[in-house]
């Protein structure tokens, strides 16, 4: 193995029997390939076994060279909080490694150099992590950061940078952790990496800037309204779902509608919202993690309640058929008998609606109507993944009246009025 | 305006890019061109980026200071990649293949393994912002008719960009210059489809060799699947003359203009070394021969690996499968029929109609290479061809002196009238002798020639030329 020393970000001259070759040495996760950067750019494999003789002609520079926007903080705008916590919104391509790794925390000045024209950016990063890694400790975290920011009054709002899978459930979370609140918080995200000039990130962030400096003392999600990179929506944060794998617009309100339309230059608002106040905001964090999720499905055989309870579960969102049924006698498994001796046996039992959209009503087959009698509790419009979050929180006061709760509207996650 | 080439030390490379023949290269959309109406139109803006060197790359930085915000035409060929809305599929496997044999006819070496680049553009011709480019070979040669190797540099397989629709500021724009959009206009019709890029060595030192060169590329190009026609192939040509710097000029429309065109940048260099203003730079080719100034020369800061999709690992079974099936060239195959002897009209007739497999099968069982030749070219009918299986009956049948050669002309007429073959040899109950004498009387003094027409003339293609030939000499006499 001639290269075997070398490190990537080495300079080095390779000689194979038909050519001498020079570049950087790249990470190879094959050892029979070494991986070669060109002077015109282009990365190239060359066998191991091919090559006759390699020399280093300088070693790595371990120097991180990348260039920061130098452009000042403008002292008269208002102060936002960025709250990195990883995605690919702060990620990039390691040249040295090939692989992608986070961006050092001022980076993500450097996609929307605009946003020092809006406001007085104060970056902090509490941890990086990719968003399907994240669960109910990273969000008592991202509320804690957010606690010190809600209390320092200089601060005008607050925008958290997101991974996009579990986004979702990091929104409907903080609706639930933080109350009465007198500030706005933008989520936001991009669906393309920074490290390229198409990157939806841009435009998200200046919208995120807007709505942090408005006058919404509410959570939402800000991201693109559809294909094009001219408007943001601002989504209410318990009313959200990743709706598709790769478009820029995959966040899509489900039984709602949206609080703004925003543009890097404006904001319009679009239905009533909670005004900027001096209200005390209030912080609960309280949660039971023993909840679990449960999508039924054709032929599903019921004793997972069993084994959830044997797990020493608490709680269940079940997704259930159609407009709030769950397969019964006539079918290979009937659910209501084990629906119903889990929740006598105390367990919280809630059902959401498979079909995303749209209202659970029990009353329109008997099929329902039997399931109503089990006590299980019909969430109405609330969507599954929020229902998950919140039953999790509820379950974490023990002095609640759970049914009372979970139908209680704490943070806009039921909508009696659905239009489409 | 001609030039002593040598004495300037003129070095010059061409840079060819071919569409390939196959549908888009990380999607499986048609690469159709559309002259429709788009279904939709998005908008997109381009910020500048950082490259994986943390540099701003020069040329990025030029485009960067140019136009931000671009509207994308939508059809409904088109799907979420052009959209820049999913990652690349797989890279097209055809395309890929047809890269290879390529690369094996140019002579190059091929990469064992090879990464998708992502090369920043943002003029808006692409919607990501970058243009997927990979290098598959490097090292090869053709030969020109001096006999001179012409170096291969590098081959590239990589994506076509967006078509611009238009750049012309609309008049109004002078009358109501804030109510005016001046976003540039893109089709995503031509954005993915499969392009080779071909670079020589800086080895041609005479705008005829250029010609050559791009010439015998070309005939390579067009033995493999590729597409035809205006806009399918661009040139671009690399100039350099002694003391002055390296300029890319793109955009030749037509190839004729290339001799002018070059000798009207050696003259353009010859003021910039003499003014010491030489820049390296990408030049854009005009109508008339000049040049006009596009951008600076990209460097290497502008490129960085397609984090979406896997190394490209061509195996040694994809090498020794394309190599087997490599596509011969027009002039190889000229050469190859010359051989048998047949008349340059001929040859061309063959290829032109695209019969040389069932000439190298017919030619094979028979040794009659210039009938066989006329038969699949002259001899067809214009409107019912005959099967080169009932060729091969008829040439069964000149073995065993069945038929003569001089009635296969008649007997192929016959055929493709709807004539059984059976019937069609068989000779027609006409008395030549007695019919050559009643002409004879009727137009005495006339030459041999003429009766001959005229014989030939009443039965068209019932009697061969030789039957008339003989009889005639024998009434002549």
């Amino acid at each position: 193995m001639k290269t075997k020393t070398f490190q990537p970000g080495d300079k080095i001259k390779i000689q194979t029997k038909s050519k001498s070759w020079e570049g950087y040495i790249l990470q190879s996760h094959d050892p029979e390939i070494i991986l070669l950067k060109l002077k015109s750019g282009y990365n190239i494999g060359l066998r191991e076994s091919e090559i006759l003789d390699a020399t280093i002609i300088k070693s790595t520079d371990k120097r991180n060279n990348t260039k920061l926007v130098s452009q000042r903080n403008d002292l008269q705008l208002p102060k936002v909080a960025i709250v990195i916590t990883g995605g690919t919104i702060s990620s990039r391509l390691d040249p040295k490694s090939g692989g992608v790794i986070p961006t050092d925390k001022g980076e993500i000045l450097n996609i929307a150099p605009d946003l020092k024209k809006i406001c007085n950016p104060i970056i902090v990063n509490p941890f990086t992590k990719f968003s399907e890694n994240m669960s109910y400790k990273d969000w008592k975290a991202i509320t804690e950061t957010c606690k010190k920011f809600i209390e320092d009054k200089t601060i005008s709002g607050i925008i958290i940078t997101h991974g996009t899978d579990f986004l979702h459930y990091t929104a409907a979370a903080l609706a639930f952790f933080i109350q009465n609140l007198n500030k706005p918080i933008a989520l936001t995200y991009s669906q393309r990496s920074i490290d390229r000039a198409s990157t939806d990130a841009a435009l998200n962030l200046l919208c995120a800037a807007k709505y942090a400096t408005s006058d919404i003392a509410e959570i939402a999600l800000i991201g693109h309204e559809t294909t094009s990179d001219d408007t943001c929506i601002a989504m209410p944060a318990t009313k959200v779902r990743k709706m598709h794998t790769s478009k820029r617009d995959a966040f899509k309100i489900i039984n709602d509608s949206p609080i703004a339309r925003i543009t890097k230059d404006n904001i319009k608002i679009l239905k009533e919202f909670n005004a900027r106040n001096n209200n005390t905001p209030k912080f609960d964090t309280k949660f039971e993690e023993k909840v679990t999720l449960i999508k039924i499905h054709p032929g599903q055989d019921p004793s997972i309640i069993d084994f959830y309870q044997s797990q020493g579960y608490k709680g269940i969102i079940l997704e259930v058929t159609g407009i709030g049924q769950v397969p019964t006698k006539d079918a290979k498994f009937n659910w209501l008998p084990k629906i119903k001796k889990a929740i006598s046996s105390g367990m919280t039992i809630c059902a959401t609606a498979q079909t995303i959209n749209g209202r659970l009503n029990p009353n329109v087959y008997t099929a329902g109507r039997d399931l109503q009698k089990t006590g299980i509790i019909f969430l109405k419009d609330m969507l599954s993944e929020t229902a998950l979050i919140k039953l999790s929180w509820v379950l974490g006061h023990k002095q609640w009246n759970k049914k009372k709760k979970m139908l209680e509207k704490i943070s806009n996650e039921f909508n009696d009025k659905i239009i489409k | 305006m001609k030039h002593d080439y040598k004495k300037i030390g003129l070095k010059s490379g061409l840079e060819i890019h071919q569409q390939l023949d196959t549908h888009k290269l990380f999607c499986s959309c048609p690469s159709i061109l559309r002259q429709d109406k788009p279904q939709y139109e998005i908008q997109r803006t381009l910020n500048p980026v950082i490259g994986e060197t943390g540099e701003i790359d020069t040329a990025v930085a030029h485009e960067a200071s140019q136009n931000k915000n671009f509207i994308y035409q939508v059809y409904d060929t088109n799907c979420l990649v052009e959209l820049d809305e999913e990652p690349p599929h797989t890279i097209n496997q055809e395309a890929t293949k047809i890269t290879l044999q390529i690369a094996h006819l140019l002579n190059c070496k091929i990469f064992p393994v090879t990464q998708v680049m992502r090369k920043t553009v943002i003029d808006g011709s692409n919607t990501s912002g970058f243009q997927r480019t990979a290098l598959i070979a490097h090292d090869g040669y053709v030969e020109i008719s001096s006999g001179k190797k012409i170096a291969i540099d590098y081959l590239m397989l990589e994506e076509d960009s967006a078509r611009k629709v238009t750049d012309h500021r609309p008049a109004t724009c002078d009358l109501q210059p804030a109510t005016c959009d001046l976003r540039p206009i893109f089709k995503l019709d031509r954005l993915g489809i499969p392009l080779v890029e071909i670079t020589t060595g800086p080895h041609l030192h005479s705008p005829d060799e250029i010609k050559e060169a791009a010439l015998k590329i070309g005939e390579i190009l067009r033995a493999c699947k590729v597409k035809r026609g205006i806009g399918t192939i661009r040139q671009d040509v690399n100039i350099s003359i002694k003391d002055s710097k390296r300029v890319e000029i793109k955009g030749f429309q037509n190839p004729k203009m290339m001799q002018k065109t070059i000798d009207i940048e050696i003259t353009r260099q010859q003021k910039c070394i003499k003014e010491k203003s030489c820049k390296n730079e990408v030049r854009n080719a005009l109508p008339d021969g000049t040049t006009e100034f596009l951008r600076p020369m990209p460097g290497a800061a502008r490129m960085y690996p397609e984090t979406d999709h896997p190394l490209l690992k061509i195996t040694r079974d994809l090498i020794n499968e394309t190599k087997k099936n490599l596509p011969k060239l027009a002039s190889e195959n000229t050469s190859y029929l010359q051989k048998f002897g047949l008349n340059p009209e001929l040859i061309k007739l063959i290829l032109k109609q695209n019969k040389l497999e069932d000439f190298k099968t017919l030619t094979h069982e028979h040794n009659n290479p210039n009938l066989i030749a006329k038969m699949l070219t002259l001899f067809q009918s214009k409107k019912e061809k005959i099967s080169t299986d009932k060729l091969e009956e008829i040439l069964e049948k000149i073995s065993k002196k069945e038929i003569h050669e001089t009635d296969v002309k008649t007997i192929m007429q016959k055929i493709s009238q709807g004539i059984s073959l059976k019937e069609a040899m068989e000779k027609p109950s006409i008395d030549l002798k007695s019919e050559a004498q009643k002409i004879l009387k009727e137009k005495p003094g006339l030459t041999q020639g003429a009766y001959m027409g005229l014989i030939m003339g009443k039965f068209n293609g019932q009697v061969s030329g030789k039957e008339v030939m003989e009889v005639l000499r024998e009434l002549c006499s």
